[in-house]
């Protein structure tokens, strides 16, 4: 059974694989390999506390233990799900060990081997004993992550059809974003952790969770003590049977019909849209969608979430200086996880076809609906943020960002969601999982570069304000920045109207197939362009790479040497000897902005070529 | 001047043109030919059923034929008027009910209908009128407050049938219109439909079921392989023997006979 599931599923993934899938694979390998290479270099480092390696360790192997658990948040539906085997009459034991047999088979398996690798790396360090019990750890602690990450899936998908379980993704999303993009702050605490060490009920916490018990092992044959030994491994082979047997448990048909459905019930405050009927009308069915489809009801939760807490990380150094943009942030992940508002209701688009003039005023509908919803919470946020932070200086900063970000947000959200439409599983399909969806990574890099270049003038005329201590200069700067972002939301929005009355037919066959290429014949123009984010990963590697270059690695350094407050963490140029640091700032300034251009040149070729 | 609630029914028919008129309708998917320069035309008060094995080309030429999907070659014109050239005219006068295509999912039946309503910028009198109606024909007052999301397949296509019957069009083309409808409301649609017909509308529909369209239709055509390989009235089609008859010997099937899968017999 076991080899049947995995051919089947190598089979699945044989057939769906395109050279955009292919691409993204590799990168996903890459991103992978990057943080499992850095697990088995930092089993190399020396601590100087004792116990502190050891501490560490078993912190970096909770994190991906914490991963692996949120990892179906992102991945969507599995290739090979029980469902499909509803009917076959085989023991669900059976039916659980063939899907685990074919979940081990694939790229993240492979990363999580290495990146567990480090436990022999350390164990090499404590001699030959150690080793041997350090094998047989690894293969454990990856059988107990994939093991783990099935039945979380599993328990994810059970509760997300409904706005609760929704919400939750949303939640989750946003912290794994927090975790993921303040990374800095995490090799802050690894280094005071490598020098002084955990406190002991923090260290004792980490050590015993299940994802430490396996280096608890390998510790302890360190110090010859077998019995210590062979508890650990015996708890950790316990702890994956229980939890197969309660995967194995959780694989029958879902009991519970889809929770959280929305029996006619009208979602309050409706925003009061006075104007065209036909508009309004759009907005309304706007408005609801997004209270009740729990994909939205995910972006609604994530942004706001996103956003707060981001803002209010500094406030563990007791800095408010980020609150007053918290606003600002909800617009940009507002509109980023919003890049796909066609893709996300697909072929429903007939409707809007069939009728005359309304493609037109649903793209207006989209905005206002979009802005009714993200508008008031991003100004709220602002206020509150503001008003904490109590530095009258910021206002003018806080009051650009948040307006220019939700003006340009709305109109290249429409835009991209148009141009690049990425079909994912039809919303009739999609009735229990806010987890279906697209591969939008693409369309999110193309909303936040997009909000980043419309803002970006504005900015620097306040800049420049700033630095000669020109107040109407910095206040000429933020009118420039919100100017510059509304005459960017009308052309788009006058562009993604032209583009969905012009191609709208070709748009729902690319929901209703898949794909465009059924339509390619000689002498044919593409329906939707070229889907960049999906075919060319090279785009966005360019894009994340010149960020990374342009703000950690260049903007970041720039302020902590003006500030006068320098940690040089993973800052390169803070590295360096002091006459070295502000050239490399400055190179690292213009790597990023020919990557970022790269990255633009790239995509407009793509764009050109078809 | 016209009246705004009257929108719906104030796109102007040219009488002396067919209801449906396609010519040289082609589309190529890929290496493979799906409609093959269809022809075909629909006189107005016709009731025309289009019939065909799975993969005949059905569902593609419809869409083609309403302006939802782009042919390769070929013109499509609703009383005259180009499906892609006059696409609002033509718009007015069709009403559509595609076969597998999502809705507005989050929507209940009735806020669909008033969201398409407001949209064909009907008076908000006749709307509600209107929805109210059409959902008691179709026997959907019990999940009016339902989400489209939890509708069954067969509720599916009674609210796609009243969205397409909101604004009153002048000829209706539906894909599969009774597949797993109850029959009790199969038998409300088919009445709906004559009446329909009766007062001088025209419907085009597709169908498996050789008995429906034998029992609704006045006139067919049976498509295989992308192409028509018989158009005409009913009973020049089906000649002597049934339509189903008629059908398997167009499209060069067999019917089973004799032993066949003798594992089956315990």
């Amino acid at each position: 059974m076991v080899g049947v599931l995995i051919r089947m599923k190598l089979t699945i993934m044989r057939r769906g694989m395109t050279d955009s899938r292919a691409s993204w694979m590799l990168v996903g390998a890459f991103a992978g390999l990057c943080p499992a290479s850095c697990t088995i270099w930092l089993a190399t480092r020396e601590a100087g506390h004792p116990g502190a390696l050891v501490d560490l360790l078993a912190l970096v192997l909770a994190m991906w233990t914490f991963g692996w658990m949120l990892g179906p948040v992102w991945s969507g539906e599995p290739v090979l799900g029980p469902e499909s085997f509803a009917l076959v009459p085989l023991r669900r034991r059976v039916l659980a060990l063939g899907l685990l047999g074919a979940a081990l088979v694939g790229i993240p398996t492979g990363v999580a081997l290495i990146a567990f690798g480090a436990l022999v790396v350390f164990a090499a360090r404590l001699g030959v004993a150690p080793v041997m019990v350090a094998v047989p750890v690894v293969v454990l602690q990856v059988l107990f992550v994939v093991v783990l990450s099935q039945l979380t899936g599993r328990a994810l998908r059970a509760v997300s059809g409904s706005r609760l379980g929704a919400a939750v993704a949303g939640l989750c999303t946003a912290a794994m974003l927090v975790a993921s993009q303040s990374g800095w702050i995490v090799f802050v605490a690894l280094d005071e952790v490598l020098v002084s060490g955990l406190s002991p009920r923090v260290s004792w916490v980490i050590r015993a969770l299940p994802s430490g018990w396996g280096l608890a092992a390998i510790d302890a044959a360190g110090r010859a003590d077998w019995g210590v030994v062979a508890v650990d491994l015996a708890g950790l082979c316990v702890l994956i049977v229980v939890l197969f047997t309660l995967w194995s448990r959780s694989l029958g048909p879902r009991r519970r019909a889809r929770s959280g459905a929305v029996r006619g019930s009208r979602p309050a405050m409706r925003p009061g849209f006075r104007g065209d009927e036909a508009t309004a009308a759009v907005v309304s069915r706007e408005w609801r969608a997004w209270w009740r489809d729990p994909l939205r009801v995910q972006t609604l939760v994530a942004a706001p979430a996103f956003a707060i807490m981001s803002c209010a990380l500094p406030l563990a150094f007791d800095s408010t200086a980020l609150l007053p943009f918290a606003g600002a942030l909800t617009a940009v992940m507002g509109a980023v996880t919003s890049a796909n508002p066609y893709g996300q209701d697909g072929t429903a688009l007939w409707l809007t076809l069939l009728v005359p003039g309304a493609a037109r005023r649903d793209v207006r509908g989209r905005a206002l609906a979009w802005m009714a919803l993200f508008g008031p919470s991003s100004i709220v946020l602002m206020l509150g943020g503001g008003v904490l932070n109590d530095r009258a200086g910021v206002w003018p900063w806080a009051v650009a960002a948040t307006l220019g970000a939700l003006a340009g947000g709305v109109g290249l959200m429409l835009l991209v969601g148009v141009e690049q439409l990425v079909p994912g599983p039809d919303p009739r399909r999609r009735k229990s999982s806010p987890l279906d969806h697209g591969n939008v990574t693409g369309q999110a890099f193309v909303v936040l570069i997009g909000i980043g270049a419309v803002t970006c003038p504005g900015f620097g005329v306040m800049w420049v304000g700033e630095r000669v201590g020109s107040a109407s200069t910095v206040g000429v700067g933020a009118v420039l920045c919100v100017l510059v972002a509304c005459l960017s939301a009308l052309y788009c929005g006058r562009r993604a109207r032209r583009t969905l009355i012009a191609r709208g037919p070709e748009l729902l066959h690319l929901m209703r197939t898949g794909s465009n290429s059924d339509t390619s014949r000689a002498g044919a123009t593409s329906p939707v362009g070229e889907r960049v984010g999906q075919r060319h990963p090279m785009v966005w590697m360019c894009a994340v790479l010149g960020l990374i270059a342009c703000v950690p690695q260049a903007l970041v350094p720039t302020i902590m040497k003006i500030n006068g407050t320098i940690a040089p963490v993973w800052f390169l140029a803070l590295h360096l000897p002091n006459n070295w640091q502000w050239l490399v700032i400055g190179f690292m300034y213009g790597l990023g902005i020919m990557l970022l251009g790269l990255s633009g040149i790239l995509y407009r070729g793509r764009l050109r070529s078809f | 001047m016209t009246r705004r609630g009257e929108r719906g029914r104030s796109a102007e028919v040219d009488s002396s043109a067919p209801a449906l008129r396609l010519d040289g309708l082609r589309k190529v998917f890929g290496e493979r030919i799906a409609v093959t320069g269809l022809d075909l035309t629909i006189e107005p008060g016709s009731f025309f059923g289009l019939v065909g094995p799975n993969g005949a080309g059905k569902t593609t030429a419809l869409s083609m034929a309403v302006g939802l999907l782009r042919p390769d070659a070929g013109t499509s014109h609703v009383f005259g008027a180009d499906v892609w050239q006059q696409a609002g005219r033509a718009r007015e006068l069709l009403g559509v009910l595609p076969d597998g295509l999502a809705m507005p999912e989050h929507l209940t039946g009735r806020e669909l209908l008033t969201y398409l309503g407001r949209l064909r910028r009907l008076d908000r009198t006749t709307a509600a009128l209107r929805t109210d109606e059409l959902l008691d024909v179709m026997d959907l007052m019990d999940a009016q407050r339902t989400p489209i999301v939890d509708y069954s397949t067969g509720m599916r296509k009674k609210i796609g049938l009243a969205t397409a019957l909101l604004h009153a069009p002048k000829l209706l083309v539906l894909d599969e219109p009774f597949e797993a409808v109850d029959p009790v409301s199969a038998a409300g649609l088919k009445h709906i439909l004559r009446r329909f017909v009766a007062g001088g509308g025209s419907v085009l529909l597709s169908s498996h079921v050789m008995a429906l369209v034998e029992e609704l239709c006045d006139t067919v055509a049976v498509m295989a392989g992308g192409d028509v390989v018989a158009a005409g009235p009913l009973h020049l089609v089906k000649g002597h023997g049934t339509l189903e008859d008629a059908f398997v010997e167009l499209v060069g099937g067999t019917r089973a006979e004799g032993e066949v899968l003798p594992w089956l017999v315990s």
